[in-house]
């Protein structure tokens, strides 16, 4: 294994840019609202359980709440067939390649929302040594939802919220290109910092940090 | 990868099967992020064929660092934290941190807490073996029981967060006793649900006892004996569904449980001796029937009790003596255990965690070598484990 | 071959009875109404001890830093300067007094113990059952004093205890027979 990443170790992956296609990118208003009124009602969602509130999320997809009357379709097969991805639970920086790697599957146009105080921030896990504090250092979020968990209801306001959202989007290759640059979002607004593009890993690093390997136990 | 042989290396084709019909072992990764994994857990299974060679469980995917938070909270703190490593069970890991404290301390607790205590950790108990029988006919292929179990799930969730305000973290543990006592017509609330669960349970039941599909999926499938029980650890339902008789409600009570799992108590320990993945689902089963008969016990006792305080008065800084304690207690999954070293801080020196879980995985190692791939999902989730119990 | 006669046993009875029961469970259920909570339109009734956000008396707040310290996660953020109350009556001494200027708590870390609450010794904190403040920028989960104020209109009476529940100690004292008053008792 650690001589497959000696020799790609340093060597950048330059992939094009996500787009979504000439007709959704140039189309006239009337169409758009067309398009993101029926992108907001079929969220094929991928969930991203990792912990408690991945529970909360199943409970949210059941009969008592059922999500689905919001459009929000719980059956996708995997992140390619996925419109949304929920990350519940507690990222830990063992798991985030993994989480980095199956966001980068999904086709655009895609929404993250991050449930629970595990995600956003690190939450009750704030000073471990082995958790990441919020996945949206991995990945951009669309929607946080507060709580610890919190209640399959807070995840449907978060959806809601979500549903706001992408009704009044335009989808361009620019504004992809900003929601993954992330410029200017939680860093300084402006400086050296400002031009560094956050959520590139998969473009502008390289294939041996996604696909690093489990690490050998020391002998 | 088989050795190309020197003929088939000079080809400019690609090498076809060089070995002939001869196999080679492969190497399958189920996980970290797998349906059937309740969470993160990556296996890593070496196949010849169909057939599973070796399997090896790569665990620290959920690997928070509870254990060292633990030394850097007083213990109100740790209760938050502990309730989250197994978060099918919160209550009964709250249980475990308190009653080591309590322990040290030497203090006892109010009668009326002790019960109130055990009939929560005994709803608990039914909370996480519903989310079992839910998932695991999922994992199978069966969509169906998932929803009633959580129907009942709400249920029981809503009487928990009445009292405690939590769904899953219910946080109602305090070193003493309860945060504060119930509300008012709580306890007629929860017969209500006890009995609502119990009327509706024969629904859910009707979807798994004696379904042809999944008996045929799980009756024979994934056998572990007793003497590998007893060299992993093994603990819980998937040890007594191995013929291990031990359950520390009875062999060690806490709590209140000596009297209910005395001579005229309601409790009793299912036990199976099939070692299946069948004789386990079977257990859990039953044991939800045997919590909820504890549940019901419980009540009618705390109707009939004087009036008395939940809790005590603790001193502004909590600060336990020097020494040292172990305190087991039976989860939901096994033996769920604390080893609370103080040096007379506020904050714990160690607090090592002993998790049913980690043990339950590790035998997987054991049990799926000689089976087929298509029953390791259905022998994987009959062990029952929660990842985060796994990692901590 | 073998295994699936061993495994079926003789429990295959080829009209698949176990599964003809399942079949019927379902259709029993078809036939009733469903237990769905249809939140967005109907809000959730909740019980009032549930933890969805924390509200801020702010009047209550004497800016003692109890609940910032006590939190396990460290979000709350509190800034307080002192103030100078002049004498209000003659020959009285001037007093200092806190004044709170932020008060605020990152709802992203917060993890809902409600620790802060308890130690609160001013009743400065509560709980709230709201939950809908989902967020598009994690930055406005910080709520400030204004807004965590706001959440107080929506803080319902805490329930009833128990009839067997042992009585609040401010209770048992208020009901206590008034002592005697010393030297005056006739």
């Amino acid at each position: 294994m650690s001589d497959v990443s000696d020799v790609t170790h340093d060597r950048s992956v330059p992939l094009p840019m996500p787009r979504v296609g000439p007709v959704g990118e140039h189309a006239p208003k009337p169409i758009r609202v067309v398009l993101n009124w029926g992108r907001r009602y079929s969220l094929w969602v991928f969930n991203f359980g990792l912990a408690c509130c991945a529970i909360e999320f199943i409970a949210a997809s059941m009969g008592r709440h059922d999500f689905i009357r919001l459009g929000v379709i719980p059956f996708a097969p995997g992140p390619r067939q996925a419109d949304l991805m929920v990350v519940s639970g507690t990222v830990t920086d063992k798991m985030a390649p993994a989480i980095r790697r199956l966001y980068d599957q999904m086709p655009e146009p895609k929404y993250v929302i991050s449930f629970g105080a595990c995600s956003n921030s690190g939450g009750p896990y704030w000073d471990s040594y082995s958790v990441t504090k919020g996945v949206d250092q991995l990945i951009p979020v669309d929607v946080y939802v507060p709580g610890c968990p919190p209640r399959p209801e807070a995840l449907l306001h978060g959806i809601i919220r979500l549903q706001e959202q992408i009704a009044g989007e335009r989808l361009s290759g620019r504004a992809i290109a900003e929601r993954l640059g992330g410029a200017g979002r939680l860093g300084p607004a402006d400086g050296e910092g400002a031009a560094a593009p956050r959520y590139t890993a998969h473009r502008t690093g390289s294939a041996a940090e996604v696909t690093r390997a489990r690490v050998e136990p020391p002998r | 990868m088989p050795e190309p042989t020197p003929d088939a290396a000079q080809t400019t084709t690609v090498a076809v099967g060089a070995g002939g019909l001869a196999t080679a072992d492969m190497v399958l990764n189920i996980g970290p992020q797998h349906p059937a994994t309740h969470g993160v857990l990556r296996l890593r299974l070496t196949l010849d064929g169909e057939r599973i060679v070796r399997a090896e469980p790569i665990i620290g995917y959920m690997h928070r660092g509870a254990e060292k938070l633990f030394e850097v909270r007083d213990y109100r703190q740790i209760i938050v934290l502990a309730n989250r490593h197994d978060w099918l069970s919160a209550f009964g890991n709250e249980l475990g941190v308190v009653l080591a404290v309590e322990e040290m301390l030497g203090m006892e607790v109010p009668e009326r807490a002790v019960w109130l205590r055990t009939m929560l950790a005994e709803l608990n108990r039914v909370l996480s073996h519903l989310m079992f029988l839910g998932s695991y006919p999922l994992e199978l292929g069966a969509i169906t029981p998932v929803f009633y179990a959580f129907r009942e799930r709400e249920e029981l969730q809503a009487v928990m967060e009445e009292a405690s305000g939590g769904r899953m973290h219910y946080m109602f543990n305090r070193v003493g006793g309860l945060k504060e006592d119930v509300p008012a017509g709580w306890l007629g609330r929860v017969d209500d649900a006890v009995q609502a669960v119990r009327r509706r349970l024969p629904d859910l039941e009707s979807m798994l006892v004696g379904n042809e599909i999944l008996t045929a999926r799980t009756r024979g499938v994934g056998v572990l004996d007793v003497a590998t029980v007893q060299q992993y650890g093994v603990s819980g339902p998937i040890a007594r569904a191995s013929g291990l008789d031990v359950d520390l409600r009875r062999d060690a009570p806490y709590l209140a449980y000596a009297e209910l799992f005395g001579e005229d108590g309601p409790g009793r320990v299912v036990t199976r001796t099939a070692g299946d993945c069948l004789a386990r689902l079977e257990v859990l089963l039953e044991q939800v029937h045997v919590s909820l008969d504890l549940v019901e016990h419980c009540l009618s006792v705390l109707g009939s009790m004087a009036s008395g305080p939940v809790n005590q008065r603790l001193p502004k800084v909590l600060k336990v003596p020097e020494g040292e304690t172990y305190v087991a207690t039976e989860n939901p999954l096994g033996f769920n255990g604390y080893y609370l070293v103080s040096r007379g801080d506020k904050t714990p020196w160690r607090l090592k965690l002993r998790s049913a879980s980690f043990n339950n995985v590790q035998v997987l190692t054991e049990l799926l070598p000689g089976t087929l791939v298509s029953d390791m999902v259905a022998i994987l989730g009959s062990t029952f484990f929660v990842v985060g119990d796994v990692d901590k | 071959m073998n295994d699936e006669t061993k495994r079926n046993g003789p429990t295959n009875k080829g009209l698949l009875p176990g599964i003809l029961k399942g079949l019927a469970t379902t259709a029993k259920t078809a036939t009733r109404t469903t237990h769905t909570h249809e939140y967005p339109d109907v809000a959730p009734d909740l019980p009032p001890r549930s933890r969805g956000v924390i509200a801020l008396l702010e009047e209550n707040c004497t800016s003692c830093m109890l609940c910032a310290r006590e939190c396990p996660d460290w979000c709350i953020y509190i800034d307080s300067h002192k103030e100078t109350v002049p004498a209000t009556t003659e020959g009285g001494r001037d007093r200092q007094r806190n004044v709170l200027d932020n008060f605020s708590i990152d709802f992203s870390l917060c993890m809902y113990c409600g620790i802060c609450i308890e130690v609160c010794p001013f009743d400065a904190l509560f709980w709230s059952p709201q939950f809908e403040y989902a967020e598009t920028d994690i930055r406005d989960l910080l709520h400030d004093k204004e807004r965590l104020g706001g959440w107080m209109e929506t803080v319902p009476p805490p329930p009833a205890l128990d009839e067997r529940a042992a009585e609040p100690a401010e209770v048992a004292a208020a009901n206590k027979p008034a002592r005697m008053p010393r030297g005056r008792a006739t």
